[in-house]
């Protein structure tokens, strides 16, 4: 049922796309591979849907924050799961310059927040209301934050989101910023081998968020409002006290693929996955230890009809 | 007896420290930018990096991108032939590689090592690296050699030179990554230029010091024979200086293998840095650790047999070269076709998953005692050093808060000591008792920096001179007008810290090592490992013992630093001239009066060379280290990566780089002194 739902949505955003000449088929088209296996499962089947219509895709591993460069020169040609919440500086500035080109939202339901593995709770009675944290953050406190809690939070480059809302909501925690997601990653496992205490900045769709059970402590609602007027939400003398806004994830690639790739630029451009889409299949790489190639392949056999309405009328 | 040598400019420069610590320690209260520099008053620094470099890199850009162009044939060219011959012939030719170098124990290494790399999976991915290697190391070794033959050729251009290969060996290699991705585009060729970047200073330093050492009378017999300087120097000096020169292809090899992560970060190629990076990612430390020994054992393989290139070896059997690349071929010929995929051997699968369940029920057991080590540390040795003791000292840490009387009651008994030593003789010791405890209490990171300034003036003077001093002081006004001064003293702080425990465990290590052989065979092979293993898989252990924070940037930096102080003092401690050690034994002197008397002294100058490294190895870990979540200049050269500012990044790197060169030629002028006063030159 929901796989026709997904369908039905696909063929609808799809009204649009016309018809488009292939363009140069003998040049391959480079996808961007980054750090994570839910962009590897995003780009493979954007590639292979290319590749049915009759492209050559090549898979470029490339780091994601400095990445950009590659795509204004044209050494790559599309990143398929670019999160505005992470997003590097110079993506801005080269969108705004003309230099990469933003495809469209990719479709998945991004949340970030502050979370923390499910044993917690015991520790912290009164989670996840995020009230509770007031009462309870000598538990989290640290040698490095005493005698405030501690807050684990995203690496500086990706800015202090966590920082800001222990600062609005007046909790009593320090963020320490992470560095690395790696680094974030390996707290959550930590706390949940050692069952100790952990605040984190943290998002889904992630693997950790299921691997290690975790859960968001439930923040006042997130409005464009409570980051512009001090005076909306709880602490009335201060903004960012709410949760985070959704953050998007989307498409980008080099300003070029229009007139080299014109059906091509369609089918990426009308391109979307769910979260519902790409959670198992994750799960078939991180978890079970399957080939991306191996665990795509096996999708885009079982799901023509998600992929192939869309590969059709950019190409015919 | 170094008291003795500096007891008279010595004294001074540690008087005029504790002066300026003092008239700091009085005005701090009332003049709030003699420990926070105004952001005012500091200059636009790297907006003018950033302006100038940008400038400059649009107008090389099309060199730059030919010139990229050009090097992604022969990478392509080797990668290709690399990853299609089949593995039998590979394995085969490397086997009797290593028995034409070095007979069966070289041969055995090779076959070994390789199958290793085989069966951990990793071959394509392996063979990706080694052609990223096999490209940059002759363009280092050529780039090197060229510097070392113009120091060489023009005597003035030495002290430049030995610059410029300081810079291009402690500038952390991310801090100038937007810039190179500027230039040369994107892909694996900008990692193998930044690993040539690299490599080279080592080629360049051992070319320079060869063709120092060759023989005058070598040299006038090629002169009176009447042979042109490009005859002398090709024909006569360079062999001549071939076995120092081989020492330094062989360290350019193993810095270029060092950097294969770096190209693994910018990504463009399917390589055995990127598996490490995606592992890390994951906090799978099994799989990372087994990523990362493929690397170790190219580097141990790379390392033997160049090094015995660098040694005269005897003739092996050329029949067995002959007959192991014949048994090469027959094997592929017979295989062909049939061999399953190299990507889908995964015999240490299990081991690593293996490793990565220890891991985490180690750390499940030991949770508080690992905590209660963190916090020790933390409480009373890492806080007090960054914050001061005033600060430190709390109820929640020590159990009590700190007192004005207790910093009365602690600069009580430090003048007491103090006056004592100076009393007995120790003037500069008495003196330094006092600056010491005076920055203890008031913590690193919070020094005034005119007191730095002149402390570290002092020091250089004492050390190296008035030129030396002056050029320090420089560059730490450079440093403060930068607006980068407070990240300065953070690293400063964190690595100040690292080294010093570095030095203690280190010559502890290598003390021990020296007298007893089995420990050296035990702490070798764990001193190789950590020098080429890519630190990043050391990350995931130390952040699960001991969670994101200074302790465990702090185990990070120690890990990989320590290495050249065991080594340099075992070195030191084994190598002393035999004609000293009799003499001692003949006057009657026991095993630990000759250790202290004659070894020890004579070891200094060595020992002193490894602590020299150990600081520089400890600067170039800040950078990894701020994965972990450090603050300071390392977590500043990652900000300007991810915001693609080439101004801040280069700045900070910059000043990485000058605080590295302030300790090393520091260091080094004490090193000096230390063997005149020995009578040893050189």
């Amino acid at each position: 049922m929901k796989k026709t739902l997904v369908g039905a949505a696909m063929l609808a955003t799809m009204g649009a796309a016309q018809a488009a000449d292939l363009g140069d088929v003998n040049a391959p088209i480079k996808l961007a591979i980054n750090e994570w296996t839910g962009q590897h499962v995003s780009t493979h089947i954007a590639g292979e849907m290319l590749k049915k219509a009759g492209y050559k895709v090549e898979y470029t591993t490339a780091g994601y924050m400095n990445m950009y460069q590659a795509m204004a020169d044209g050494d790559l040609h599309g990143a398929m799961e670019i999160w505005s919440s992470n997003v590097s500086e110079q993506y801005g500035k080269m969108k705004d310059a003309g230099q990469v080109e933003e495809l469209s939202d990719l479709g998945l339901a991004a949340r970030e927040g502050i979370a923390y593995p499910a044993h917690v709770e015991a520790m912290c009675p009164g989670l996840p209301a995020w009230e509770a944290l007031k009462a309870c953050s000598a538990k989290f406190a640290t040698a490095e934050t005493l005698p405030m809690g501690r807050l684990v939070d995203y690496p500086a480059d990706w800015g202090t989101p966590g920082a800001d809302r222990m600062k609005g909501l007046e909790l009593p925690f320090k963020a320490v910023p992470a560095g690395s997601e790696g680094a974030l990653v390996t707290e959550i496992r930590a706390a949940t081998e050692k069952k100790s205490p952990l605040l984190v900045t943290f998002w889904q769709p992630h693997w950790a968020m299921s691997k290690f059970d975790m859960k968001f402590v439930a923040l006042p609602a997130g409005e464009a409002a409570c980051y512009e007027d001090a005076s909306w939400g709880p602490n009335p003398n201060a903004t960012s006290d709410c949760d985070f806004l959704p953050s998007r994830i989307f498409k980008a690639g080099w300003p070029g693929i229009k007139d080299k790739w014109p059906a091509a630029y369609e089918i990426l451009k009308n391109y979307r996955i769910s979260t519902e889409q790409q959670q198992p299949l994750m799960g078939m790489v991180d978890v079970d230890g399957k080939k991306v190639e191996d665990v795509v392949a096996g999708w885009m056999a079982a799901n023509e009809g998600v992929w192939k309405p869309i590969v059709d009328a950019a190409t015919k | 007896m170094l008291t003795a040598i500096f007891r008279e400019s010595g004294a001074r420069a540690a008087g005029l420290s504790l002066l300026a610590g003092v008239i700091c320690w009085i005005l701090v209260p009332y003049v709030s930018w003699l420990t926070v520099w105004p952001t005012a008053w500091t200059l636009p620094t790297t907006q003018w990096i950033g302006g100038g470099v940008g400038w400059f890199l649009e107008l090389m850009k099309p060199t730059g991108r030919g010139l990229a162009y050009l090097l992604e044939f022969p990478m392509d060219w080797t990668r290709l032939t690399l990853v299609n011959t089949p593995w039998p012939m590979t394995i085969g030719l490397v086997t009797a590689l290593g028995w034409y170098i070095g007979g069966w124990r070289l041969s055995a290494l090779g076959a070994v090592g390789l199958a290793f790399v085989l069966a951990s999976g990793y071959w394509n991915e392996s063979m990706s690296t080694l052609s990223l290697v096999a490209i940059s190391v002759p363009l280092a070794l050529v780039i090197g050699g060229a510097i070392g033959l113009l120091a060489n050729e023009y005597p003035r251009f030495k002290g430049p030179v030995q610059s410029v290969l300081d810079v291009m060996q402690t500038i952390p290699t991310f801090a100038y990554l937007t810039p190179l991705l500027v230039l040369f585009g994107f892909g694996p060729v900008v990692g193998l230029i930044a690993s040539a970047i690299y490599a080279a200073p080592p080629m360049a330093r051992n070319v320079i010091l060869g063709l120092e050492r060759v023989d005058p009378e070598v040299r006038e017999a090629a002169i009176m024979s009447g042979g042109t300087r490009t005859q002398q120097l090709f024909q006569v000096e360079i062999p001549t200086a071939s076995q120092q020169i081989m020492v330094g292809v062989n360290q350019c090899l193993m810095a270029a293998l060092s950097m294969v992560i770096i190209a693994a970060v910018i990504g463009g190629f399917n390589d055995i840095g990127w598996e490490v990076l995606l592992t890390m990612r994951k906090a799978q430390f099994g799989q990372a650790l087994l990523a990362g020994l493929v690397i170790v054992v190219f580097a141990v393989v790379i390392d033997r047999m160049s090094g015995a290139l660098a040694q005269q070896r005897q003739q092996h059997d050329k029949r067995v070269v002959w007959g192991l690349i014949v048994l090469g071929i027959v094997a592929s010929l017979l295989t062909w076709g049939q061999l399953p995929n190299v990507s889908d051997y995964a015999f240490f699968d299990p081991s690593a998953e293996y490793v990565d369940r220890s891991l985490g029920a180690f750390t499940a057991a030991n949770g508080a005692a690992l905590d209660g080590i963190k916090n020790g540390a933390m409480f009373y040795m890492l806080l007090p050093l960054r914050i001061g003791l005033d600060d430190a000292v709390l109820t929640f840490t020590w159990g009590f808060d700190w007192t004005a009387g207790m910093t009365l009651g602690l600069f009580a008994v430090a003048f007491a000591v103090g006056l004592l030593l100076a009393w007995r003789g120790h003037v500069v010791g008495g003196i330094l008792t006092v600056v010491a405890v005076g920055i203890l209490h008031t913590g690193v990171s919070q020094l005034p920096w005119p007191f730095v300034m002149v402390g570290i003036g002092a020091v250089a003077w004492v050390s190296g001179g008035r030129r030396l001093s002056i050029i320090c002081v420089a560059m730490l006004v450079m440093i403060l007008l930068s607006d980068l001064w407070e990240r300065s003293l953070l690293s400063l702080y964190l690595c100040g810290a690292a080294v010093f425990a570095c030095a203690v465990l280190g010559a502890l290590t290598g003390l021990l090592c020296a007298v007893s052989p089995l420990a050296w065979r035990i702490v070798q092979p764990i001193c190789d490992m950590l020098q080429t293993i890519p630190l990043f898989v050391f990350l995931i252990p130390v952040l699960m013992f001991f969670q994101i924070g200074e302790f465990s940037a702090f185990l990070a930096i120690i890990a990989y630093a320590i290495v050249p102080m065991v080594r340099y003092t075992r070195h030191g401690l084994t190598t002393t001239p035999e004609d000293l050690i009799e003499a001692a034994v003949s006057s009657g002197a026991t095993g630990p009066q000759i250790m202290r008397e004659v070894r020890i002294p004579f070891a200094a100058p060595t020992i002193l060379l490894g602590l020299n490294q150990t600081i520089l190895y400890a600067f170039a870990m800040l950078v990894i280290a701020a994965l972990i979540g450090t603050t300071g200049l390392g977590q500043s050269i990652y900000l300007a990566l991810g915001k693609a500012d080439v101004g801040l990044g280069l700045a900070a790197g910059a000043a990485m780089a000058m605080l590295a060169m302030i300790a090393d030629r520091l260091v080094q002028g004490f090193a000096d002194e230390q063997r005149k006063a020995l009578g040893l030159n050189g």
